[in-house]
């Protein structure tokens, strides 16, 4: 059992961590998410000590670690941590990066250690690679071996920093089945991650860190279905899409255009269709909505389904209805009858999120003829 | 094809520098002739003193030894060069193309240079009592007959006597390369010099110990008590205020020497032998380049022995950051590094081993251990820094104490980096040791001063010492690179890696 208490962490010139409190059961399997820069990680490299904790305390099976009494390197055997950049022991080929910790600070000999490293390296499928050098390496196999170095050392704890943040996209997945796998272990593991379909997968527990501490803490189900806390809706609903709602007189398009290009960035979609979506946006709000002489509430809601490979653009207003086909702007009424847009224009009956009117334009991928 | 043409080409500019040293005739007869020419001199014999009112507009050159003048002189680097009759006397057997002009620039008279000490006063009042004794007795004149108005390089030699172990030591600065006052025949010191204060010593009971060094710095290093007697000290007024100076030994006049014609009728071929016999073979010289080559590795192995060892600890002390250390070690690494090597030596030498009697030998071993502890902290701060961060901390996440991080994590990997520039600093640190001659140390470098002083040639002396430089330095360069290969992590054979493992698949 890990339990933190007043944890405090100031460096220089900020205090991601100003008083978090948490108790962590054995067993459990926690994510930790939030934007960055709120501490996830610091608050996971205290556990450890590799940073110090400004102030507060640090009780690890009921010990206080971050005691001048308590041998350091006793607790970290038993707690294993996995990095973002594996960090696996350049001059040293990959069974031994696995064998020497056994033998150094176990005091097993060379040929159990090295059963045991084999027999983790077969769980990781990369037997294979035993001779290798890390730096011959892909990155998945590299966090794979640096998985089974911290392994060897059978933690009751394991850390993970962002493990998957450094790899291309192709290999995340073959890191997330170990790690999976791992968490089927019932060992007490602690992920820091971005990858929020992980996350939800893996986890038992989800703490959103936020304002310099805990700001959520749940079940995946709630922190990513029902999200109590507004920053946590905020964030859980900016993964999937990107929405705004809001006055005419407040709406900015410069910074639509921002998170714009960041979504298609992470999405993978290409500039072709972000470009038409902020056309369509500045064609619809700016030169047409915001000119109507009334003060209603305008919705604009981004979504890009992966399955459908469709980008929708949703747009509820209230008020008065407007025919999109009236508009001047000649570029926006060309864009609309291109082949690979669908636009449907409607007054709703029933008002939706309290406005009366929706138009919803799904962009396709364009196919080369 | 390429290494070939490299060499023939090496050889044609040796051969030609060689026959070069056989050039130039000077016309000169008179001293007023030698106004507005380029004169040589003696680094702090002031002889330039006696003649600068007759040629105001002669520039003057300082060398440090009478060999180097003679060698400027037949490259043409100056047109004439001033020493006393009696060194001259010493150079023309081996160079009959020097000519002396006739009339003599002045007369110099010569003493010898009392160190501080308790006992100064007392071997003020011997040493003059004994040179009076010595002019009255007509020993004096007996010296100076047999060592330079009938000078044969061939015969002239003193051996120095035995004496009490257990008298007062009485330790004498000499050039050491200067005939016909003190000079190496077979690896030992003789000389008037030499041959006077042995008589001296024998007389009022003292045990002599000869120390070489360079010429200049006789005077200071004895007036501030390094040394008991400093030899052949001219007596200008600037130097009777400063120091001790006992009444003139001997005295002669001092002489214009230029280039005249001389054709001895030998071959290029022939001549080329000679030297070699002279260098090499004659009074077995090759034993005083072995001892030197001896000094010189010595010297460069231990301080890289314990310079490496040095900048080891003290980077282990400085490697947490602890402010006050680093500031410290800092202070000292720019100290160091900062002075030219010369200069540190010289001060380890006359300052702070100024009055112990650790030998010049020890004191370069010292000096340039400091240098090299600091190229070694140098290295490992660079080495040691170049390793990610993250090397560290995934060690010490796996509960690797930090002693055990830096040695089995760090360090291997610090190697790779460090070890080239360590084999680059070993080159130079063996180059730079050739000035240890300043401190009185006999390495491969003074040793062909030695040699060339009796020789008065450069040619072989130098370039067999040049080769010799090469080859130790080639030596150790492969001792290193092995030791890099061995220490490669990414060269070790797979029986290696998996070594005291019985079943792998």
């Amino acid at each position: 059992m890990i339990e933190l208490k007043h944890l405090r962490k100031e460096f220089e010139d900020t205090t991601p961590l100003k008083d978090v409190n948490l108790t962590i059961n054995d067993g459990d399997v926690i994510a930790v998410i939030g934007p960055s820069g709120t501490g996830k990680s610091t608050l996971l490299r205290c556990i450890n000590l590799l940073e110090e904790p400004t102030s507060g305390e640090i009780i690890v099976n009921g010990e206080v670690i971050n005691s001048k009494d308590c041998d350091i390197n006793e607790v970290r055997k038993k707690m294993g941590m996995v990095f973002q950049s594996f960090n696996l022991f350049g001059h040293l080929t990959v069974i031994e990066n696995i064998m020497n910790p056994q033998i150094t600070l176990l005091g097993k000999g060379r040929q159990e250690s090295y059963d045991k490293a084999m027999d983790l390296l077969h769980k990781v499928g990369l037997a294979s690679k035993a001779l290798n050098y890390p730096d011959e390496l892909s990155g998945g196999q590299q966090q794979r071996i640096a998985i089974a170095r911290t392994l060897a050392m059978d933690p009751d704890i394991i850390l993970f920093d962002e493990p998957t943040s450094a790899l291309d996209p192709s290999m995340i997945g073959e890191v997330q089945s170990v790690i999976g796998m791992l968490a089927k272990t019932g060992r007490t593991m602690v992920i820091v991650t971005h990858e929020m379909d992980f996350a939800r997968k893996i986890s038992n527990r989800v703490l959103f860190l936020d304002e310099g501490g805990i700001y959520e803490d749940g079940s995946p189900k709630q922190i990513f279905e029902h999200p109590q806390k507004p920053k946590t809706q905020t964030f859980i609903n900016r993964l999937s899409s990107l929405e705004y709602a809001m006055n005419y007189e407040d709406f900015d398009i410069e910074q639509v255009a921002e998170d714009l290009q960041s979504y298609a960035e992470k999405h993978l979609i290409e500039s072709e269709r972000t470009s038409k979506v902020q056309l369509a946006v500045e064609g619809i709000v700016m030169n047409n909505l915001l000119e109507m002489d009334i003060e209603p509430k305008i919705i604009v809601r981004i979504v890009y389904s992966e399955k459908k490979d469709l980008l929708t653009l949703t747009i509820l207003y209230s008020g008065q209805h407007w025919d999109i086909n009236s508009s001047s702007n000649i570029l926006f009424l060309s864009l609309l009858k291109e082949p690979t847009t669908e636009v449907m224009d409607e007054r709703l009956e029933i008002p939706e999120d309290g406005c009366n009117n929706k138009i919803v334009i799904n962009f396709k991928w364009q196919e080369v003829e | 094809m390429k290494k070939l043409l490299v060499i023939l080409l090496a050889l044609a500019t040796v051969l030609a520098s060689f026959a070069c040293c056989f050039a130039a005739v000077s016309s000169v007869e008179k001293i007023d002739e030698l106004d507005g020419k380029k004169i040589a001199v003696q680094t702090a014999v002031a002889y330039e003193d006696a003649v600068k009112d007759r040629i105001p507009k002669a520039t003057w050159d300082y060398y440090t030894t009478p060999n180097d003048m003679i060698l400027a002189l037949e490259s043409n680097k100056i047109d004439a060069y001033l020493i006393e009759e009696v060194g001259f006397a010493a150079q023309h057997y081996s160079h009959k193309e020097l000519r002396r002009l006739d009339e003599a620039a002045g007369s110099i008279g010569f003493a010898i240079t009392i160190g501080k000490g308790d006992n100064q006063n007392r071997l003020l009042l011997e040493v003059n009592k004994f040179i009076e004794e010595s002019k009255a007795s007509g020993l004096s004149k007996q010296m100076y007959d047999y060592w330079v108005t009938n000078w044969n390089p061939e015969e002239c030699f003193y051996a120095i006597p035995d004496y009490d172990p257990k008298a007062e030591e009485l330790r004498v600065a000499v050039e050491g390369a200067y005939e016909p006052f003190s000079f190496e025949v077979d690896g030992s010191l003789t000389g008037f010099d030499v041959e006077f204060v042995c008589r001296f010593c024998k007389e009022y009971g003292y045990r002599p110990v000869f120390e070489p060094i360079p010429f200049d710095q006789i005077s200071p290093a004895t007036e501030n008590g390094k040394y008991n007697f400093g030899m052949n000290i001219v007596a200008t007024d600037e130097r009777t205020e400063s120091s001790v100076l006992s009444e003139d030994y001997y005295s002669c006049d001092i002489v214009f020497v230029v280039e005249d014609v001389y054709d001895d009728g030998i071959g290029l071929l022939e001549k080329i032998g000679i030297s070699f016999d002279k260098t090499f073979i004659k009074e077995n010289r090759w034993k005083m380049f072995v001892e030197g080559t001896g000094v010189t590795i010595l010297i460069t192995l231990a301080s890289l022995l314990f310079g490496t060892l040095l900048g080891f600890l003290v980077y282990l002390v400085c490697r947490h950051g602890n402010k006050f250390l680093n500031g410290v070690a800092g202070f000292f690494n720019w100290l160091i590094e900062g002075m030219p090597t010369v200069v540190l030596l010289m001060i380890l030498f006359y300052v702070i081993f100024g009055s112990s009697k650790l030998s010049g030998t020890w004191i370069s071993i010292i000096g340039f251990t400091l240098i090299f502890a600091c190229c070694m902290f140098d290295m490992l701060c660079v080495g040691c820094g170049a390793i990610s961060k993250g090397q560290i901390e995934a060690s010490r996440a796996l509960g690797y104490t930090d002693r055990e991080s830096f040695f089995k994590i760090i360090l291997p990997q610090a190697a790779r980096h460090f070890l080239p520039i360590y084999k680059n600093d070993m080159v130079s640190l063996i180059k730079e040791t050739s000035i240890v001659g300043y401190i009185a140390v006999r390495d491969l470098t003074k040793i062909s001063d030695f040699v060339r002083s009796r020789t008065y040639e450069a040619f072989f002396a130098l370039i067999a010492t040049a080769i010799i430089y090469f080859v130790v330095e080639g030596v150790l360069s492969f001792v290193i690179s092995r030791i890099q290969i061995k220490i490669d992590p990414k060269r070790r054979s797979k029986d290696k890696i998996l070594d005291g493992i019985e079943q792998w698949d």
